[in-house]
């Protein structure tokens, strides 16, 4: 019986940049099929951990191995595909000409490429040139180089900034029959809700370092933190004033509150606040892991700020009828 | 998916290569803009020279100024397009992120460095045809048909190492300040190799740095398709040239920040 080779194995991985430490040991395995999401501050080691998957980054100490090879030789990389947040597309090209190129280079046919832009949704674009695709429809090409070499593993960074809601969905869906048929995933990206939602397992980095490695619901279990999100003519100083609120928030006209005590801060807070209305209250989110795991602000752990892209976690949630 | 890691046969490089080459091709055919500009300085130069100077006799002896000015203008020519187009092209690639997508896919280092130095050879086939074209307006015909066809080929292919030169420097720096570099060493080089005035009209000092610069074996290279000299020493100094410039710009793309 064969042995199961893990796709991407990261072991005891530390790496450098002059006096900075990027990365202190870093340990990451994944096997076909798994979809891990890379989360973190920025400068919390995402980067380098794909830089050296991708053979950019040469191995200081520890050792990576893309299906067992190196990722710094050219060969290993044919089971790698790849879609970042911008792919620097060459203006003169047109979408056609950019996948059968990147069917050759991946060790395909030309004719490979068809199919790619057909599972991407790019086909009517074909003869169309870079230059006058949308950001969205960059990204959607993108997708379609990436999957043009059936890879074994596919590093998605910043995947669908530009995507609009269906479009997203659509990227969503073809990642998801990708892995069906085998293909690992590896996420980096600042919408954590999105990663809540498609990752197996959530690796947090901070600082190097692996700080924390479970499933989303795993990892967001470890908080007792609630939040109670609602339309009020409290102001914050009034708050922040009620017994048992950790912090509060402005989400355009909602207010949210973060408490360990929902009870006893509703009951005070309706009290004092007769109109309150649009009353939501919510288990703890991936955000809120993140930032207790880390200690650093949810903005700059990678907070959404785009709210098309709020994805149901299915967290426990109350909804009190205005 | 693929399950092994493989070795390819040979007419995998070639196809990926001939798709390399191919995409440079097309950036050149769709935005001429930049072949008739880099095309254009050298020519009208050469315009002047000739125009002025066409009918005299040229320093080598027996020879008019017009032919061997198509040999050592012309390896100037060369020169410039090839030291500058290559380089600030992949210095822009580089900003775009183009460049990162290049590293990170399966091509082999020395397969997307040579379809640069290919993709880059259509402004040298260019600018020595405008070269020829003007002299021939200007002074008539002053070579015969093999001596043009060597002096040709002897200009193109003793471009390469240029082209590679300007690589290494467009992997390291951005486009701006890879143009700024490739133009300060290409204009000190040229006039101190003899290319723009006979070297002899040179101060010494500037004659005995001459045969360090591979500019210098370039022209008399070209020249020695003209005169017949032989051109051994000039050859090797080429191939050396060739040998380091690629050493450099291999390990500049290996080391490439993107």
């Amino acid at each position: 019986m064969g042995v199961m080779t893990d796709v991407l194995d990261v072991t005891g991985v530390h790496h450098r940049y002059g006096a900075t430490t990027a990365l202190a040991g870093v340990d990451l395995r994944l096997a076909p099929g798994e979809c891990v999401a890379l989360l973190g501050p920025n400068s919390a080691g995402k980067t380098p951990v794909v830089g050296l998957a991708t053979g950019l980054l040469a191995v200081q100490a520890g050792d990576v191995r893309v299906c067992g090879g190196d990722p710094r030789r050219a060969a290993t990389r044919r089971h790698l595909g790849i879609v970042q947040q911008s792919m620097g597309f060459p203006p003169t090209e047109t979408v056609g000409e950019l996948l059968r190129g990147a069917a050759v280079r991946a060790g395909r046919p030309a004719a490979a490429a068809s199919p790619a832009m057909a599972e991407a949704g790019v086909s009517q674009l074909r003869s169309r040139r870079v230059r006058k695709l949308s950001g969205g429809q960059q990204q959607r090409v993108a997708l379609a180089m990436a999957l043009v070499g059936d890879p074994d593993l596919l590093l998605l960074d910043e995947p669908t900034v530009g995507l609009d809601i269906a479009a997203r969905r659509d990227f969503w869906r073809a990642i998801a029959a990708r892995r069906d048929a085998g293909a690992a995933i590896v996420l980096t990206t600042h919408i954590v809700e999105e990663a809540a939602a498609v990752a197996d397992r959530v690796v947090v980095l901070h600082r190097g370092r692996v700080v924390a490695a479970d499933t989303p619901a795993g990892l967001t279990a470890r908080l007792s933190d609630r939040t109670i999100a609602a339309r009020t003519t409290l102001d914050d100083v009034a708050l922040r004033a009620l017994p048992g609120v950790l912090s509060v928030t402005r989400d355009g006209t909602r207010v949210r509150v973060a408490t360990v005590e929902p009870e006893r801060v509703l009951r005070d807070w309706l009290a004092r606040d007769h109109e309150l209305t649009d009353l939501r209250v919510e288990g703890a989110g991936l955000e809120q892991a993140l930032f207790a795991l880390t200690g650093e602000d949810p903005g700059t752990a990678g907070g959404n700020a785009d709210p098309d892209t709020h994805t149901d976690l299915g967290t426990a949630k109350l909804e009190v009828p205005a | 998916m693929t399950a092994a890691i493989g070795t390819r046969p040979p007419a995998h490089g070639l196809r990926i290569l001939r798709v390399e080459v191919a995409e440079g091709l097309r950036a050149i055919v769709r935005e001429p803009t930049a072949l008739f500009f880099s095309v254009l300085f050298p020519v009208g130069f050469y315009a002047l020279f000739t125009t002025i100077f066409g009918g005299q006799q040229g320093f080598v002896a027996g020879l008019p100024y017009a032919a061997t000015n198509l040999a050592t203008f012309g390896a100037f020519g060369v020169v410039s397009v090839m030291l500058m187009n290559p380089g600030t092209a992949v210095a822009e690639d580089r900003t775009r992120g183009w460049l990162r997508v290049k590293k990170v896919s399966a091509v082999p280092i020395g397969t997307t460095i040579a379809a640069k130095v290919i993709a880059a050879l259509p402004y040298a086939v260019a600018v020595m045809l405008a070269f020829s074209a003007v002299s021939l307006l200007v002074a008539g015909p002053v070579l015969e048909f093999g001596s043009w066809t060597r002096l040709m080929v002897a200009l193109l292919v003793g471009s390469l190492p240029f082209a590679l030169l300007s690589l290494a420097v467009g992997f390291v720096l951005s486009a701006g300040a890879s143009a700024a570099v490739l133009n300060a060493v290409l204009l000190p080089m040229a006039v101190a190799s003899g290319l723009w005035f006979p070297l002899e009209m040179m101060p010494p000092f500037v004659q005995n740095l001459a045969p360090l610069l591979p500019t210098y074996h370039l022209s008399r290279l070209a020249l020695a398709q003209l005169t017949g000299a032989d051109a051994g020493v000039h050859v090797v100094a080429l191939l050396i040239s060739t040998a380091v410039a690629a050493a450099l710009s291999g390990w500049a793309y290996r080391n490439l920040r993107v």
